[in-house]
């Protein structure tokens, strides 16, 4: 059974996720109202997939100094490799949702989805796939562009097969009209998407780390 | 209001602090010709006159209420009638030889009608009651000398400098004002859209959801939950236009986002000329009333928006029956005007390239090309 844990701030979409995702045969095994209080609960819960809002501290009193979304994200990530985490989101804050796909996140769905999407998804993100919507991959692909952009050299760089395949899911086409218009495995599809998503975040880390070290973070 | 009196405060304390100083002149001053008046009694007359007045004055500057153009214009009066007193008070020696000539009775006093005209009314105020009380003076001197020319010309001048600087303060408060308006509007605006998008927002789209997996009504309350859903998200993610008339293509296209319209943006903005959006958006519209009408009913769109620094991509595709080459080309040589040859003029006079990919059972992709004028290369 898939344990997931749903970080909302949002009373109702927090209650209604999990009755929809228990009713699916989901174990639910934790809610949290925000970041501070998912990485509190995260240790006793160990969830597999974390559904996780990126805004918080609206819907319910939330803590101040709650760590943002992709924080959070990030954190996860560092601290549970297994655990998935897939970005839930009603927000047209289009740069957190890169930034917490940056940060480690496998997938973004808006809350506008429908319950089977929904279901989809957590199931194929508890697989290790990444649950690419089309606004994602239109995000994903901009920030190659704008990574372009930069008189920089060591960005990382798309190759001409991925541009081609997150332009085609960028477009609604489906994992198999990309294989069969690109003639290749589905498989491949599948790796291609990953393999983008993987170099951004790779890239974000290196980053990260940069600053750490030119900033006199690390130890 | 209240930021206008701010701004015009000091230089009023300005005025009332001028005046009092000058006050204590023209008694020292009166105090020391007094032996040589024709009419001592009336000199002392006119000095109580200046202090009484000077205080009525420098009251009536201090509250923002009381600083009008009659009290203004009274003070010119009165410190007119008191240097005209001169005539009476002053031996005909002191006030027309040039030897041993004493000051008017106001002496410096009197620019104090001009210094408040000038804050009060601006520089045209300030100068013309410089002007009216240089001129008096010429005419109770009975002679026009370089001594009067300098204290006519700094009388003027006073006021209309004056005039200038408080003019232009005003309207430096006017425009912060105007800055601070747009800024608490902006915030208020962010605020509105937070709220409503954490509460109306999110029971829209949770009776969207959870109401899509019904039938009969409760499906149709879904579907209508979720038109309102959109339309408010649209509505607060919209940005007013930037900077030098450029605009968001890829904030206005997100506009365009519906159940059965799926929009990709980038993180970051994608500006262009205002008119180039403005007529982007129509072609994206056309497409997607196109796809609405002719795609059955179960069609869905996707507009894809990519920014390739010296081109703008923009991507739009539906999932419908696509379009027969063939009804195309009937539809433009039977002269209707039809949606390509539309889409197709509008791109064309932007100066930017269209793809059409269709065909019967394909579904329907445009792909849309403007290039990016420099704004450098046209400076």
């Amino acid at each position: 059974m898939i344990r997931v844990m749903v970080v909302d701030d949002h009373p109702i979409w927090r209650a209604g996720v999990a009755r929809d995702l228990g009713e699916r045969g989901f174990d639910v095994v934790a809610t949290a109202v925000d970041g501070a209080a998912a990485l509190r609960i995260i240790p006793a819960a160990r969830p597999d997939v974390v559904l996780m809002d990126l805004h918080f501290g609206s819907g319910e009193p939330a803590g101040l100094s709650s760590p943002s979304g992709a924080e959070t994200t990030g954190r996860i990530i560092d601290g549970w490799p297994d655990t998935r985490v897939l970005v839930l989101s009603a927000s047209g804050a289009h740069a957190d949702v890169l930034a917490a796909v940056q940060a480690g996140a496998s997938g973004y769905l808006v809350k506008s989805a429908s319950v089977e999407e929904l279901v989809d998804a957590v199931r194929r993100t508890a697989e290790g796939d990444a649950v690419f919507t089309p606004g994602l991959a239109g995000l994903v692909l901009g920030e190659y562009r704008r990574m372009a952009r930069q008189p920089r050299s060591d960005v990382p760089t798309l190759t001409e097969r991925e541009t081609e395949v997150l332009r085609q899911v960028a477009t609604g086409r489906t994992a198999r009209q990309i294989a069969d218009a690109l003639v290749i495995s589905h498989r491949t599809v599948e790796n291609h998407v990953q393999s983008a998503l993987r170099k951004l975040q790779l890239h974000n880390r290196v980053e990260l780390a940069r600053y750490a070290i030119e900033h006199g973070l690390a130890e | 209001m209240p930021a206008a009196t701010d701004i015009m405060t000091p230089l009023w304390r300005g005025v009332v602090v001028l005046r009092i100083i000058t006050a204590v002149f023209a008694v020292g001053a009166i105090i020391v010709h007094h032996g040589g008046f024709d009419r001592p009694d009336l000199g002392w007359a006119a000095l109580a006159a200046i202090v009484i007045w000077t205080v009525l004055t420098c009251l009536a500057y201090s509250d923002d209420r009381t600083r009008c153009s009659h009290v203004i214009v009274a003070d010119l009066l009165v410190t007119l009638a008191l240097t005209a007193c001169s005539a009476f008070v002053l031996s005909p020696q002191q006030l027309t030889e040039v030897a041993q000539r004493a000051p008017l009775l106001p002496t410096i006093w009197a620019c104090g009608p001009v210094v408040a005209a000038g804050v009060h009314a601006g520089r045209l105020a300030g100068a013309l009651f410089g002007a009216i009380t240089a001129a008096l003076e010429i005419w109770l001197r009975g002679a026009f000398t370089t001594d009067l020319a300098c204290d006519a010309l700094l009388l003027i001048g006073t006021g209309f400098v004056l005039g200038m600087a408080a003019t232009a303060a005003r309207q430096a408060t006017e425009q912060l004002r105007r800055a601070a308006r747009v800024e608490a509007a902006t915030a208020e605006r962010e605020r509105l859209a937070r709220s409503i998008h954490d509460s109306v927002v999110q029971v829209l789209a949770r009776v969207r959801s959870r109401g899509g997996q019904l039938d009969g009504e409760a499906a149709e309350l879904a579907r209508l939950a979720g038109e309102q859903e959109f339309a408010l998200r649209s509505l607060f993610s919209a940005q007013p236009p930037g900077a030098a008339g450029e605009q968001d293509l890829a904030d206005a296209i997100q506009l365009l986002a519906s159940p059965r319209v799926e929009v990709s943006i980038p993180a970051t903005p994608v500006l262009l000329p205002a008119s180039d959006v403005d007529e982007l958006i129509a072609v994206v519209r056309e497409a997607l009333s196109n796809t609405a009408r002719h795609g059955g009913p179960g069609a869905k769109s996707w507009v894809l928006v990519e920014d390739l620094d010296t081109e703008v991509m923009l991507t739009v595709r539906d999932n419908g029956p696509g379009i027969n080459t063939e009804q195309l080309v009937d539809a433009a040589s039977g002269g209707r005007m039809g949606v390509s040859r539309s889409i197709r003029g509008r791109v064309a006079d932007l100066g930017g390239t269209v793809t059409l990919d269709t065909g019967p059972g394909r579904g329907t992709q445009w792909e849309v090309r403007l290039g990016r004028v420099r704004q450098g290369a046209l400076r």
